[in-house]
C-alpha cells in the first residue's frame, strides 16, 4: 500500500455547505478538509463546482457514511465505482468510512448501525475491506461508532474487536475520540481501556464533535461543540498516539465558521502541550 | 456464545424490522445492564432513523413544509417513510419519489397542489445538481448562414425541466418563507401553465413559457429541427408567423442561458 500524504498543519475542519463562501473569500485558515463522499459522489453540478474550488487551496480527506462496510449485503458496486471516480478527481490524503452496517437487503438506514463483536464478524469484514482497499488502491480508514445498544452474541470488547480487525484486514482507524466518550458512558467502560488496546501505529486520523447529553445517555449528535470530558480524552488520546491529524465534525446548529476556527485552536493548544517537542 | 445470540444476518436483519417496523424480536439480542438501559438505547435507534428521513425530506420541500405546517408534514413524511425505504446509499434522494406519491396516496391526493410544489421543488433541486455546461451566445446562433437554419438542432442545457401546472406553484413558493409554517396558500393557475426550469450561473431559475414557446421547447427537446419546431409553434400564431417568431423566440432561450449546443442534421 502507498504511504498515505500528510498536512503539513494537521488540524482540519469538517468542510460544510454554510461555509463555503466564506472559506472561498477569506481562506481555510485550516491545514485540511474533509469533505463528506456522498455529498460529492453526483455527476456534477453545484457541489462538485465548490468541491474543486476549494480542493485547489487545501488538501483535503474523504469521510463517506454509506459503504456499509459490516452489511451482510454483497459490497455495493456502483457505490464503490463512484467512490473511485471521486478519489480520482479530489486526490485525498485518506479514505475513511465507518465501522458499522448501514443497509441490508437494498434498505438504506442512514444510520451507522453497531456490529457484533464476534469472530464470524471478524471473518466477514477481513475479504470486504481487502476488496474496497484493492478498489481504492489505498488503505480504508475506519472509524469507531457511537453506539446506544450492545450485543448479546458480543465475544470480545470493541477495542479488542477493533485492534484484531486492523492487524487482520491491514487497515487503518479513525479513532472519534467523542464516540470513544459517548459509547464509554452508555454502556458504563473505562474509555483509556479502549485507547489503550489500539494499535499507536494504525490511527491515521483523530474525530472530534460535540454530543448531546440526556442524563440517562448520551447520544452523538454533532450540534454541540466538543464537551470537556472528550476535550480530557483527547490529551490522554495524544499522549498515547502522538501527532496525528484533527479534526472537529459538526453537522446540526453549525456555528460560523470563525468559531470553528476557535474551537480548533483548543484542540490545537492540548496537542502542543502532550506532544513531546 | 449465550443461546439467543444469532449469526450477523440474522441479526442484522432483527435490527432492520425493529428499525423499520418496530419488530420486537431484536430487543432479545441486546444486552441489558449498561449504563443506559436497553429500552432508551433501542429508542435512539428507532426515533432517529424516522427523524433523519424527515429531516431529509423538509431539506428538500421547504414550499411543502409551509403549506403543510410541521404535524401535518411529519404526518406525510412517515407515510412515505413507511410506503417508500430509501434505497440509496446518499439520503439525498430519498425523496425523489414523494410527488408520486402525494398524487396517488389518500389523503394527500386530495390536495393536488401538494403534489404539483413536490413535483417543482424536485425539478429544482435536480437543476441545480445537472452537469455543468458553458451555454452558448446568441452571436453563435445568429451567425449561422440563412440556408443551415431548416436543419438546426438544439440541445437544452443539463439542467433543463419542463414542467405544466395547474397550481401557481412557482408563484407561491417565491413568498414560502413569508407565510407562517402551514398557511401558504396555493391558488390554482388561470389554465394549467406550461414552467421551464433550468440553471443559470450557479442557481436554479424558473420561468413561465407562452403556449407556442412551450411548443417549440417541447419540439427542441424532442430533438426536432428548426423547420420541425416551426411546425410546433404554427399553430398557434399561424403559419406566416411562426418562422419568424421561432427565431426570435430561441434567440431569448440562447439569451437566458437554456441552450447547450446546437448542430446541423445530415
Amino acid at each position: 500500500m502507498p504511504t498515505m500524504l500528510l498536512p503539513d498543519d494537521r488540524f482540519g475542519l469538517g468542510l460544510r455547505t454554510d461555509h463555503y463562501e466564506e472559506i472561498a473569500d477569506g481562506g481555510a485558515r485550516v491545514g485540511w478538509f474533509e469533505a463528506l463522499s456522498e455529498n460529492y459522489m453526483v455527476e456534477d453540478g453545484g457541489p462538485l463546482r465548490w468541491l474543486d474550488r476549494l480542493r485547489r487551496d487545501t488538501p483535503m480527506a474523504l469521510h463517506g457514511v454509506s459503504i456499509s462496510i459490516g452489511s451482510v449485503d454483497p459490497l455495493d458496486g456502483r457505490y464503490l465505482d463512484d467512490l473511485a471516480r471521486l478519489v480520482d478527481r479530489v486526490e485525498p490524503m485518506w479514505v475513511s468510512d465507518h465501522l458499522c452496517f448501514t443497509a441490508l437487503d437494498g434498505v438504506q438506514m442512514h444510520d451507522l448501525l453497531p456490529l457484533p463483536y464476534t469472530e464470524e464478524a471478524l471473518n466477514h469484514l477481513v475479504p470486504r475491506i481487502q476488496t474496497v482497499q484493492d478498489r481504492l488502491k489505498r488503505r480504508l480508514v475506519l472509524e469507531n461508532v457511537s453506539s446506544y445498544i450492545a450485543y448479546d452474541a458480543s465475544e470480545m470488547t470493541e477495542w479488542h474487536f477493533l485492534a484484531e480487525l486492523a492487524q487482520r484486514a491491514d487497515c487503518e482507524l479513525l479513532l472519534d475520540v467523542n464516540n470513544v466518550h459517548v459509547s464509554a458512558f452508555n454502556h458504563g467502560w473505562n474509555p483509556l481501556d479502549f485507547l489503550a488496546a489500539i494499535p499507536t501505529d494504525r490511527v491515521r486520523q483523530f474525530h472530534l464533535a460535540g454530543h448531546s447529553h440526556n442524563g440517562t445517555h448520551i447520544v452523538d449528535t454533532h450540534d454541540h461543540p466538543v464537551a470537556d470530558e472528550v476535550w480530557t480524552l483527547y490529551r490522554a488520546a495524544v499522549e498515547r498516539f502522538g501527532p496525528v491529524p484533527t479534526m472537529i465534525e459538526r453537522d446540526a446548529r453549525i456555528p460560523p465558521y470563525e468559531e470553528l476556527l476557535a474551537e480548533l485552536e483548543i484542540a490545537r493548544r492540548l496537542a502542543s502541550e502532550e506532544t513531546p517537542a | 456464545m449465550s443461546a439467543n445470540a444469532g449469526s450477523l444476518a440474522d441479526l442484522q436483519r432483527a435490527f432492520q424490522a425493529f428499525m423499520l417496523a418496530g419488530d420486537t424480536g431484536f430487543a432479545t439480542k441486546v444486552r441489558s445492564g449498561g449504563r443506559a438501559s436497553r429500552e432508551i438505547g433501542l429508542a435512539v435507534y428507532r426515533d432517529g432513523y424516522a427523524l433523519r428521513l424527515i429531516e431529509a425530506l423538509e431539506i428538500d420541500y421547504p414550499g411543502l413544509m409551509a403549506m403543510a405546517g410541521p404535524a401535518d408534514f411529519e404526518l406525510m413524511a412517515r407515510a412515505f417513510i413507511a410506503a417508500h425505504p430509501s434505497r440509496h446509499p446518499s439520503v439525498r434522494w430519498f425523496g425523489r419519489h414523494l410527488a408520486a406519491f402525494l398524487a396517488a396516496t389518500p389523503p394527500f391526493s386530495a390536495t393536488p397542489a401538494a403534489a404539483e410544489m413536490a413535483r417543482f421543488e424536485w425539478a429544482l433541486g435536480e437543476a441545480f445538481d445537472a452537469a455543468d455546461t458553458i451555454p452558448i451566445d446568441a452571436d453563435a446562433l445568429m451567425s449561422l448562414a440563412s440556408d443551415s437554419w431548416p436543419g438546426l438542432m438544439l440541445d437544452p442545457v443539463p439542467s433543463f425541466r419542463r414542467l405544466t401546472l395547474a397550481y401557481a406553484i412557482p408563484q407561491a413558493w417565491a413568498v414560502r418563507e413569508q407565510a407562517p409554517p402551514g398557511e401558504l396558500g396555493v391558488d390554482p393557475a388561470d389554465r394549467p401553465t406550461p414552467w421551464a426550469i433550468w440553471r443559470a450561473d450557479e442557481t436554479s431559475t424558473y420561468r413561465s413559457l407562452a403556449p407556442d414557446e412551450a411548443a417549440l421547447l417541447d419540439a427542441l427537446a424532442a430533438g426536432g429541427t428548426f423547420l420541425d419546431m416551426v411546425g410546433a409553434v404554427a399553430p398557434h400564431t399561424g403559419e406566416d408567423e411562426a418562422p419568424a417568431r421561432t427565431a426570435t423566440t430561441l434567440r431569448l432561450f440562447v439569451e437566458d442561458g437554456m441552450i447547450a449546443r446546437f448542430r446541423l442534421s445530415d
